[in-house]
């Protein structure tokens, strides 16, 4: 491509890029991905006029960016333009809070123009064995639903909005349809939810033009772990066993007896509590 | 809570019943980060992924099937466990059929602890193998065996007896530091009003190279 020469005449700008890699992360620090969910076409990105993103195709995530907390522009613009002075998109200002995890979207608006959606991404922990699905509508279509296993889990979705679930981690067969409907316009797709993972589905592409598809983000790392291991329930190694029970070790008809009887009384103790 | 999770500590985190039309899949993958296949580095050294659905599909793991300390004549078959209702490890009431916690590292992982846990006794099946294990010198070998044959030595570093209300499970679960294997059981006091173990045997075992 034609950014060589560029490459060297911005290098100055390049510092601010440079200084965002995750290698220099700060402290306190905001994380910005960048999502491209614009159909058919190439473009670059620019940071604060500096170019961030050469080349960057459909389809494509680029971050997490650890960028300090502030306002950035982004500006995106034809993948053979020297500067950003005529951006495709934008320029837009991003608003990114300190400790903030933001996934920057360029895609298409409902009725099919280009744009850009900055969305927060929920980090917050989840239980040990659960997942979180976001789904966002970012393509050219209207309002949708969106089917589990044929069963309407979110609906009336529309363009650029976003929904979260909670769910126990495992494998999601999700369709997307046009909202009141069931026949899918995406899918059915295999979608994994995994545990302690925040998993990010974007519905992009657009109708009009049949390339509806779905786009992939994850933000690992939420989960918290199980709060103990309940693994014994008969104190037949007790070390504080009484003696009718320590009477088991030494064998002998009675002593057993006795024993059976003791753990008898102690299950019954059990059952009686548990049902209470 | 206590009274009705055997001898676990109760947890802050109950779970939520699947809704409708979510199957759980059989080879979840591990905690996966923010990654999917390189698409290739940025001009600008910014990480760049596919983003496409087929390059975030789940990635089949080594699951544990067998865990034996020849030793101590332990022998015990394993099985995939997530949590039960009260946010505890699930465990099979039989002590000869153990539990890996499926959403944490394998004993075949590169980092962080793989916890395979079992019943020390019960009612019905009496006193478990795991027992054993607070009998377990330093040194002593653990072997344990995938689904699909591999095999995974480990050297016990450390037994310990620890009151259930102050075990860090976060750090017995750890899925980020060095490479380990946990086994872990009941033991010490027994509660006769309440049918719980007061503190749970930890057993720590470094992998053998």
């Amino acid at each position: 491509m034609r950014k060589t020469l560029i490459a060297g005449i911005a290098a100055g700008a390049f510092i601010a890029a440079a200084a965002a890699l995750p290698a220099s992360a700060a402290e306190g620090d905001a994380q910005l991905s960048v999502l491209h969910a614009v159909p058919g076409v190439t473009v670059d990105v620019y940071v604060n006029g500096a170019l961030t993103l050469d080349d960057f195709t459909p389809g494509t995530l680029a971050g997490p960016l650890p960028l300090a907390a502030g306002t950035y522009s982004v500006a995106i613009t034809a993948s053979d333009a020297a500067d950003a002075s005529a951006p495709v998109i934008g320029p837009v200002d991003l608003s990114l809070a300190a400790n903030g995890n933001y996934t920057a979207v360029a895609h298409l608006d409902a009725s099919g123009n280009p744009t850009a959606t900055l969305f927060t991404n929920d980090t917050a922990t989840l239980a040990a064995g659960e997942g979180r699905l976001t789904v966002r509508h970012v393509a050219a279509a209207p309002a949708v639903d969106v089917l589990a296993a044929g069963s309407p889990v979110i609906t009336n979705l529309a363009n650029p909005g976003e929904s979260v679930l909670t769910l126990p981690a495992g494998t999601v067969s999700a369709s997307v349809a046009a909202t009141g409907t069931t026949d899918p316009v995406i899918g059915p797709a295999d979608v994994d939810v995994a545990e302690g993972t925040n998993t990010i589905v974007y519905a992009w592409g657009s109708l009009a033009d049949d390339n509806l598809a779905l786009a992939v983000q994850t933000i690992g790392g939420l989960h918290s772990n199980p709060g103990g291991v309940p693994a014994g329930n008969a104190g037949l190694v007790a070390t504080n066993k009484p003696a009718d029970s320590t009477g088991l070790l030494v064998g002998g008809a009675l002593a057993l007896l006795l024993a059976a009887l003791a753990i008898t009384a102690v299950r019954s103790r059990v059952l009686a509590k548990a049902e209470r | 809570m206590l009274l009705i999770t055997g001898c676990g500590v109760a947890a802050d985190a109950p779970a939520t019943p699947p809704p409708a039309g979510v199957a759980r899949s059989e080879t979840p993958a591990p905690t996966p980060s923010a990654t999917g296949a390189p698409a290739g580095p940025a001009a600008s050294g910014v990480p760049l992924t596919d983003a496409s659905l087929g390059a975030h599909t789940a990635q089949p793991l080594v699951q544990p099937a067998r865990v034996e300390v020849p030793s101590l004549g332990i022998d015990v078959t394993v099985a995939p466990e997530g949590v039960d209702a009260t946010g505890a490890l699930a465990l099979s009431d039989d002590p000869a059929v153990a539990s890996w916690y499926r959403y944490g590292p394998t004993p075949w992982s590169t980092a962080g602890t793989a916890v395979i846990a079992a019943h020390v006794d019960s009612f019905d099946y009496g006193v478990g193998q795991f027992a054993r294990l607070l009998d377990a010198p330093v040194g002593t070998e653990i072997v344990t065996t995938s689904v699909d044959g591999r095999v995974a030595r480990f050297s016990v570093q450390q037994v310990s007896m620890v009151d259930k209300t102050g075990v860090d499970w976060n750090a017995v679960f750890d899925r980020s530091g060095p490479h380990l294997l946990a086994l872990v059981t009941c033991g010490g006091e027994f509660d006769y009003d309440t049918g719980h173990y007061l503190s749970n045997v930890i057993v720590t075992a470094a992998p053998i190279a």
